[in-house]
């Protein structure tokens, strides 16, 4: 299991060199040279542009540049913002962090509310609930995700109850650890079960399908005959098996998570990567673009390493393929 | 003489899709919308850039029939605009001027005549038609979806199967290529190639630059779907023969692999669309996408991401509703496909 | 950011009282009670601004309680962007300049009531006879945050070692400098500093609200040369030193701004108590507005900028959500479309900042005025702002007062007429041209004179997929068709977007091509200010009541001369003219002689339009009722007197 590990990550390696490069060279084939107009600004001061102009040996060949540019990430040196006058890793980090949590509560959402009612719809086969639970997936599935949280906004603004966008509270500072978790969360609730909502739908409905395809398996009939309660032959039997090749779908699960989180986060103000993103395209602040799509690139990777190590963890064929 | 019974799997998968009654509505949806885009001129009353200042968020027209009682020809009351003291829109209806509806005048199908005005499902910020704006703008976003997936697809097809055919390490780096494209979350790699756009492209180059950004996101996955077919597909008999024939590799990838994996791949194109059309739509509500004045349903919803529109606006949101329509009828037809290709759906279902 | 000349102060030196109230009757505010929304405390030259109101007004409850009470709490205002600097002396920007108002303070500052100039840091100052020497004494009882005494040490050095000198960028460089001289600024005692005018300079002792940063902390830096860089926004807070009533405590960027009170204010209030009440102000950073406006509605802010298309949403409100809404007047700030007639060649590629045949437009004053005629302010007015706004002729707003200049040059909105105005000047029509003088133009045409083939551009609006265009395209004289770019961004309230695109559809009826093409704010000050690389803007300026204090867009050679910037002699005839009145106004002590001056500067820009106005915003906000001692003003904004306000318990 290691060896296959460490097999994935060279390879994941390699890929992330050339995202990399790919995304380098498309910012640098953008006309304009931007380190002219901040020589002009006089809030950079001339050492911070000629300290870049040598990181990046801007006058060298793309390549070259390219090298460069790797070397100094990997030395903790991401760029410069010029939108924000901070370096990029200033910046980068706590978005990186509001996203994740973004991402992994809307995973952790989805994935909770799915399982049950993909198994629910399957037990209950063509009766009310699974056409209701039908059509409602395909409807939110259907929904531009933009647009259903700014309806879900509108309607918890005339509710009351829920904060509006952002991720903390004015008074954030002062509150407790508790507190902070419990802000953080009620933040949370509108994004994250927008973001969940088109992801839930189809998820749920492969896991239905999933266990449509289990339950007309011959070894269930042989539990059922050997008289084993509903209960166990349903969850212990059948949903395990069930549910094994979703484990694959994690990855691809938590890849669309990761874009769709980026549009929610700019209607809901949640101060994550994706809104850093659109503010830095918009600016053309070349190296925090370039920075903040690695970093996304990164973060999928990593939660496609965690999701393989899942599987393997999960599934015993693939542990005893491996060991034989 | 005995009708020919077609067996194969695609004619029997199609006739499975068939009965599937949900997805064959959809489809007919489908048929209606791109009907209705493709003669946008003609069933709307206005352009889309015809704008009105005067009638500002006017609400939705209503058609009067009855004139004192009397059954006349089908006309409008003029509205005029004030402001209330909270300063909020009030059209108020003039019944001393009637515009009757003109049919089938100057090539469109309902107008009346200056300066009154028709709009059937309100007016936007400027006195725009919402109508005219939401067909008009279905040209854009249901095309871009449509050539964006062509793009995709031969893309797709190309590096797919060329990759399944061959195997060995051209099968590696072009599988290693895909998984780079797919590596990158679809909406940054949207915006980051967005960001390499020039930002004074005209709205033809806008046009083109999101079709092909939009093509670059979604080739990949297809590509690795085309190559597992593809990496089946190369052991049957008849690939075989046809090497031993001599036939060209190109000849036979393009000829005879490739028209199989198409019928399967459908199902994915369906979805491929439906995600390019809202791909498209979260561009343009961005502001990163179609620009104004050209509609695009996306664009046209970024006019209602505003608290204050859309309660004193309902009818703003429409463009949502017709996006929701249109993702969910590809979704559906997809599905529904998919399911007529998968045997064991097909065969009546088997429980 | 570009927001209007952030010169807060109003009033002349020297006035009486009585033309004080003259001034006052004469503010032309229609309907609206006077307000401003320009921080109290701010620059003395102009800033691009975004059109944001950012402080509340306050309630006017003069309060009853025991001061004892009022102690506590904290007030929750919005932001629509990170500062870029907490630099006073080099930001540019409105947004900065905004924070760095709660941070720093200048010897005199305006009243916010009366305009009339009056102490701060200084306490009284005395004027030579001649008028070319003012003496300052200054306060001492104010410290810096750090508890070191303010003196004169640190005047001397703010004006020496800072605004004059040369390789620090300061704006206010050009303010303060007068007939070419710099003031001479010279320390007498530890708290009395004289100041020597090298000519007499009629906004003189406005412009001491001139922002005093601290010598002890600063002169390090100055030494190395590394001043400009100083105090940019990854400082930690606690370094960043002023005397004003707030502290920074924390920045978060892109989420939010702490300050908290300074312990050792010098303002005390009338009983005697320290100052300021409020614990913390939070500035939550929050750039689209619909969220400000939720965010308010959902209580998490204490105020938020109402423009025209929120009130009808806001107003109703009122009892139910405890709030109240300020009518404020017209807004000092500026919306404007300009033309870029930089003649000049960029340095790095050795081409044309513009297009020479742009350039030919651009210069034509009648190519100007056509399209100062086809701005429907008041369509923009009704349909963005719901009514609430003013058409905006002259750099002035009706808000500065004594010095706006109603009879200016009014352009109507007429296309017929500007048609007519562009067929005088010899732009012609395709439709009006021979059949065989038509061509067709596509992005992949070199030669846009050469006559071509339908090409597939052609075909492609044939289909009508992008709409028809055709024969209505105007051409200049030499048959080039006029198309070129109009860039704009959204800043804050300002909704400039908006009026963009409909002007952009008006200019379209005219013929001319007009691609929109919205830009972030930055980026479209870089061009505006560092690469010159644009046609057509749309931006606005922050206003104030001494017009002296727009001298860095309207000298020459200023830095602000948006439209032909940096000039080394005046280009036009009227350009000449204006840096004449200029130097002339800002020496003439008399103050109806200076109004006589600046009218006809008001009178010159609408006739030569070098840049084309809009409309003015009504400046209004919401604030809750908690707050007591708020006295919201035009000048001041809600927030002026914030180390008075307190909640109510």
């Amino acid at each position: 299991m290691i060896k296959h590990i460490i097999q994935r990550l060279c390879s994941t390696i390699l890929l992330l060199l050339a995202v990399s490069f790919f995304t380098f060279w498309l910012m640098h084939t953008t006309p304009g040279n931007f380190f002219d107009s901040l020589r002009l600004n006089p809030q950079i001061s001339q050492d911070t542009v000629a300290r870049y102009e040598r990181l990046y040996h801007l006058n060298d060949p793309l390549l070259v540049q390219y090298t460069h540019w790797i070397i100094n990430i990997l030395h903790g040196e991401w760029g410069y913002s010029f939108y924000y006058n901070v370096p990029v890793t200033h910046v980068l980090g706590s978005r990186l962090f509001n996203t994740f949590i973004l991402s992994f509560t809307s995973l952790l959402l989805t994935w909770g509310v799915a399982i049950p009612l993909g198994i629910w719809a399957a037990l209950r086969r063509n009766q009310w609930i699974d056409r209701i639970l039908s059509v409602f997936s395909f409807a939110t599935f259907s929904t531009p995700g933009f647009f259903l949280a700014v309806l879900v906004l509108y309607a918890a603004s005339r509710w009351g109850a829920l904060p509006l966008g952002g991720m903390h509270s004015p008074n954030y500072d002062e509150l407790t650890v508790v507190g902070k978790i419990r802000d953080t969360a009620l933040h949370l609730v509108i994004p994250a079960s927008v973001l969940s909502l088109s992801a839930m739908a189809s998820l749920q409905r492969i896991m239905r399908g999933n266990m449509l395809g289990v339950l007309r398996q011959q070894y269930i009939l042989a539990a059922r005959a050997k008289g084993l309660p509903e209960r166990v032959v349903i969850y212990r039997h059948a949903l395990r098996n069930a549910f094994n090749p979703l484990v694959t779908l994690l990855g691809y699960e938590f890849a669309a998570l990761l874009s769709g989180a980026a549009l929610i986060e700019i209607v809901c103000s949640w101060p994550g990567l994706g809104s850093l993103l659109l503010t830095a395209v918009r600016s053309k602040d070349v190296y925090l673009v370039m920075s903040s799509t690695l970093l996304a690139g990164v973060l999928l990777i990593i939660g496609n390493v965690l999701a393989d190590i899942l599987l393997t963890w999960v599934d015993p064929r693939i542990r005893y393929e491996k060991r034989s | 003489m005995k009708k020919e019974v077609n067996n194969s799997r695609t004619h029997l998968a199609f006739a499975s899709f068939r009965r599937n009654r949900l997805g064959l509505l959809c489809l007919w949806a489908l048929v209606i919308l791109y009907g209705l885009a493709i003669f946008a001129d003609f069933i709307s009353p206005y352009s889309y850039k015809d704008e009105d200042r005067d009638f500002s968020y006017c609400p939705p027209t209503a058609v009067e029939f009855l004139d004192h009682g009397r059954w006349v020809r089908p006309f409008v009351y003029h509205r005029t605009l004030t402001f209330d003291a909270v300063h909020r829109r009030v059209y108020v209806k003039d019944l001393t001027q009637k515009y009757p509806l003109h049919f089938f005048k100057g090539g469109r199908l309902l107008t009346v005549d200056a300066p009154g005005r028709f709009y059937l499902w309100g007016a936007d910020a400027r006195g725009r038609d919402l109508f005219s704006r939401i067909w008009y703008g279905a040209r854009i976003s249901l095309s871009i979806g449509l050539l964006g997936v062509s793009i995709s697809f031969i893309l797709g097809l190309l590096i797919g199967g060329i990759a399944g055919y061959y195997g060995g390490w051209v099968d590696s780096v072009l599988m290693r290529l895909c998984e780079m494209f797919m590596m990158i979350p679809g909406f940054y790699l949207m915006l980051t190639l967005r960001a390499a756009v020039p930002e004074n492209f005209n709205s033809v180059q806008v046009y083109v630059s999101v079709v092909v950004i939009l093509a670059l996101i979604g080739w990949a996955s297809l590509a690795r779907i085309i190559r597992g077919m593809a990496l089946s597909l190369r052991e049957r008999d008849f690939v075989l023969v046809a090497k031993t024939l001599g036939v060209p590799d190109i000849v036979i990838i393009v000829k005879h692999i490739l028209p199989q994996t198409i019928s399967f791949s459908c199902a994915t194109l369906m979805l491929t669309v439906s995600s390019y059309i809202l791909a498209e739509a979260g561009l343009s509500v961005v502001g990163l996408g179609i620009q104004d004045p050209v509609p695009s349903w996306g664009n046209l919803l970024s006019d209602a991401m505003g608290i204050v529109p859309v309660i004193f606006a309902p009818w703003i949101l429409l463009p949502g509703l017709f996006i929701f329509i249109a993702v969910m009828c590809f979704n559906v037809i997809g599905d529904a496909l998919r399911d007529a290709f998968d045997p064991m759906f097909r065969d009546g279902g088997v429980e | 950011m570009l927001k209007s000349n952030v010169i807060k102060n109003t009033g002349n030196p020297g006035l009486k009282s009585g033309e004080v109230a003259n001034r006052n009757n004469r503010q032309e505010a229609p309907g609206f009670s006077p307000g401003s929304v320009t921080p109290a405390k701010a620059g003395i030259h102009n800033k691009i601004c975004f059109c944001f109101l950012f402080f509340c007004v306050c309630s006017i409850i003069p309060s009853a309680h025991a001061a004892a009470s009022r102690y506590g709490g904290s007030l929750v205002l919005a932001v629509s962007s990170d500062p870029k600097t907490f630099n006073d002396i080099v930001s540019t920007d409105a947004y900065s300049g905004a924070i760095t108002a709660m941070l720093f303070e200048g010897l005199t500052t305006a009243d916010p009531f009366t305009l009339k100039v009056i102490p701060n840091l200084a306490k009284s100052w005395t004027v030579s006879p001649d008028g070319l020497q003012w003496t300052f004494h200054l306060r001492e009882d104010v410290k810096w945050f750090d508890g070191t005494s303010f003196s004169a040490d640190d005047v001397v050095f703010t004006f020496n070692d800072l605004i004059y000198n040369p390789e620090i960028p300061s704006p206010s460089k050009d303010v303060l400098t007068i007939d070419g001289k710099p003031l001479k600024v010279e320390k007498v005692d530890g708290y009395t500093v004289r100041f020597t005018l090298p000519v007499k300079f009629a906004p003189f002792l406005r412009s001491m609200a001139q922002t005093i940063l601290p010598k002890h902390i600063l002169v390090q830096s100055v030494k190395e040369k590394k001043f400009s860089f100083t105090w940019g926004t990854f400082t930690s807070p606690e370094q960043i030193i002023g005397t004003g009533p707030f502290m920074l405590s924390e920045y978060h960027p892109g989420e939010r701004l702490v300050f908290k009170r300074n312990p050792h204010y010098w303002k005390k209030s009338p009983q005697g108590g320290a100052l300021p009440y409020l614990d913390k102000v939070i500035f939550l950073i929050i750039p689209e507005s619909q969220t400000q406006l939720l965010k308010f509605m959902d209580g998490e802010l204490d105020s938020t900028p109402v423009r025209g298309s929120d009130y009808p949403l806001l107003k109703p409100l009122e009892a139910q959500k405890n709030f109240h809404i300020y009518e404020a007047g017209a807004n000092y700030d500026s919306n404007f479309v300009t033309l870029n007639q930089n003649p000049g060649i960029n340095p790095n590629t050795h081409r044309y900042f513009v297009d020479p045949v742009k350039l030919s437009w651009f210069t034509n004053i009648e190519f100007r005025r056509a399209i100062a005629h086809a701005i429907d302010k008041k369509k923009i007015i009704e349909i963005l702002n719901n009514g609430f706004g003013l058409p905006q002729n002259s750099p002035m707003s009706p808000s500065s007062g004594f010095f706006y200049n109603p009879d200016v040059t009014v352009y109507d909105y007429n296309l017929e007429k500007a048609r007519g105005i562009l067929k005088q000047a010899g732009f012609r029509y395709r439709n009006d041209k021979k059949p065989y003088e038509v061509e067709a133009i596509g992005p992949f045409d070199k030669k846009p004179y050469e006559v071509a083939p339908l090409n597939n551009f052609t075909k492609l609006k044939q289909l009508g997929l992008f709409g028809p265009f055709g024969g209505q395209m105007l051409e200049d004289p030499q048959g080039h068709p006029v198309e070129f770019n109009l860039y704009t961004a959204d800043a804050g309230t300002a909704g400039r977007t908006q009026i963009a695109a409909i002007i952009r559809s008006d200019l379209e009826k005219l013929g001319l091509k007009v691609n929109l093409v919205p830009v972030e704010f930055n980026t479209l000050v870089n061009k505006l200010m560092s690469s010159f690389d644009w046609d057509m803007v749309m931006i606005g300026l922050t206003g104030g009541v001494e017009p002296h204090f727009g001298q860095n867009v309207w000298y020459s050679s200023g830095g602000l001369h948006l439209w032909s910037p940096h000039q080394s002699k005046p280009a036009t005839p009227w350009e000449k003219r204006v840096d004449e009145i200029y130097d002339q106004g800002a020496q003439e002590l008399d103050e109806n002689k200076r109004k006589v001056l600046y009218d006809e500067f008001q009178r010159i820009v609408a006739e030569e339009l070098p840049v084309i106005y809009t409309v003015l915003n009504m400046d209004m906000y919401a604030v809750r009722d908690k707050f007591g001692n708020l006295k919201p003003t035009v000048n001041g904004g809600a927030f002026h007197n914030i180390e008075e306000i307190y909640i109510k318990k």
